[in-house]
């Protein structure tokens, strides 16, 4: 049960999703009506200069409204009230998609929130020596550019495997407000 | 191209975009778009025995009907000429959406919805001739019942107005 007391400025709440599959985009464009082939067709994306699908502007929005459904338990304890969000980055099929919703302020029963979304899209895995012994899609298909090179938004880490080279980047940032019943 | 563009700044804001679009919400459909998000909800994907009632994510799925299917069909006379509003749609993209769901009700399998839609603000980004508008959406149920307010923003790239 989420009452108003337990709710702090600064505080994060947050839900991530790894699924993102050419068969979920098949399903969202069919019960969403959203049925541009660029969301479900590479040959389509490609001849659009997009390399490969691309998820709809509004699916990883879904995932914003999720968190706020289950903080509230379903509207038990509170409604969502208003979503104001910007699509900026493009979502793609294998994306970690991480949405953050941070406290920014509470004014009676309504929390404001910045809501965030960040994607995580691997690209290869190197060994020691830079020798490629993994590509993710990203990497075979080429979407992580020159641009995002320049803008540091790709970054190596260590994993078991060998060394990781991904991107990091916000997708969707926004803001939303709830009301707590209580 | 600024000539187009300022002719939609001018004479755009607060205009109705012409027709409406009528959406029959089933069952089906709620529960297969509910479960693209892992929703597990009963409230959202149980018995249709039981009734259900939309998540708030098919906002999504009402909004992008609204939007593709009344702006593109829009049409404006300029200097005595009609033309579309959106000259190439492939040119046009969604940018942003701003959902407002207070004193709303929610949506029901069996509901025959109703999305309206007039121009909100418009403008220019010269830096890339890109020109943005707000399209103003109401979506109301077969009782004139209000199920969310919605501030779409969509971008017309260059070529596209």
């Amino acid at each position: 049960m989420v009452k108003l007391s337990d709710i702090k400025v600064g505080q994060v709440f947050k839900i991530e999703f790894e699924g993102i599959t050419r068969d979920l985009l098949k399903q969202y464009a069919k019960s969403s009506g959203d049925t541009n082939p660029i969301h479900t067709n590479d040959a389509v994306a490609e001849a659009a200069g997009l390399k490969g699908v691309i998820a709809h502007g509004l699916f990883s929005l879904g995932f914003i409204t999720k968190l706020f459904e289950d903080l509230l338990e379903h509207e038990k304890y509170g409604n969502l009230i208003e979503l104001d969000v910007e699509m900026r980055g493009m979502v793609r099929c294998g994306d970690l998609l991480i949405t953050e919703a941070t406290v920014e302020k509470i004014e009676g029963k309504r929390v404001h929130f910045d809501v965030k979304q960040t994607t995580i899209t691997n690209s290869d895995i190197k060994d020691r020596n830079g020798n490629v012994i993994k590509q993710f899609e990203a990497g075979e298909r080429g979407y992580i550019s020159e641009k995002d090179i320049e803008r540091g938004l790709v970054k190596t880490k260590e994993i078991p495997e060998g060394i990781l080279t991904y991107r990091e980047r916000i997708a969707t940032p926004g803001q939303a407000i709830i009301e707590i019943f209580e | 191209m600024k000539k187009n563009a300022q002719f939609l700044i001018e004479n755009l804001p607060g205009k109705d975009l012409p027709g409406n679009v009528k959406i029959s919400v089933r069952y089906r459909n709620l529960v297969n778009f509910a479960k693209c998000f892992n929703i597990t909800d009963p409230k959202y994907i149980g018995s249709e025995e039981e009734g259900i009632i939309a998540c708030h994510a098919y906002a999504n799925a009402y909004t992008i009907k609204g939007l593709y299917t009344l702006a593109p069909g829009a049409k404006l006379i300029q200097e005595g000429e009609e033309r579309m509003l959106v000259k190439n749609p492939r040119m046009m993209l969604h940018a942003g959406n701003k959902y407002n769901w207070e004193g709303c009700v929610d949506v029901k399998p069996g509901d025959k919805l109703t999305v309206t839609a007039k121009w909100g603000n418009v403008w220019l980004v010269e830096s890339n001739m890109m020109l943005f508008a707000e399209v103003i959406t109401t979506v109301k149920n077969q009782n004139n019942e209000t199920v969310c307010n919605v501030v779409v923003t969509a971008g017309i790239r260059k070529g596209g107005y």
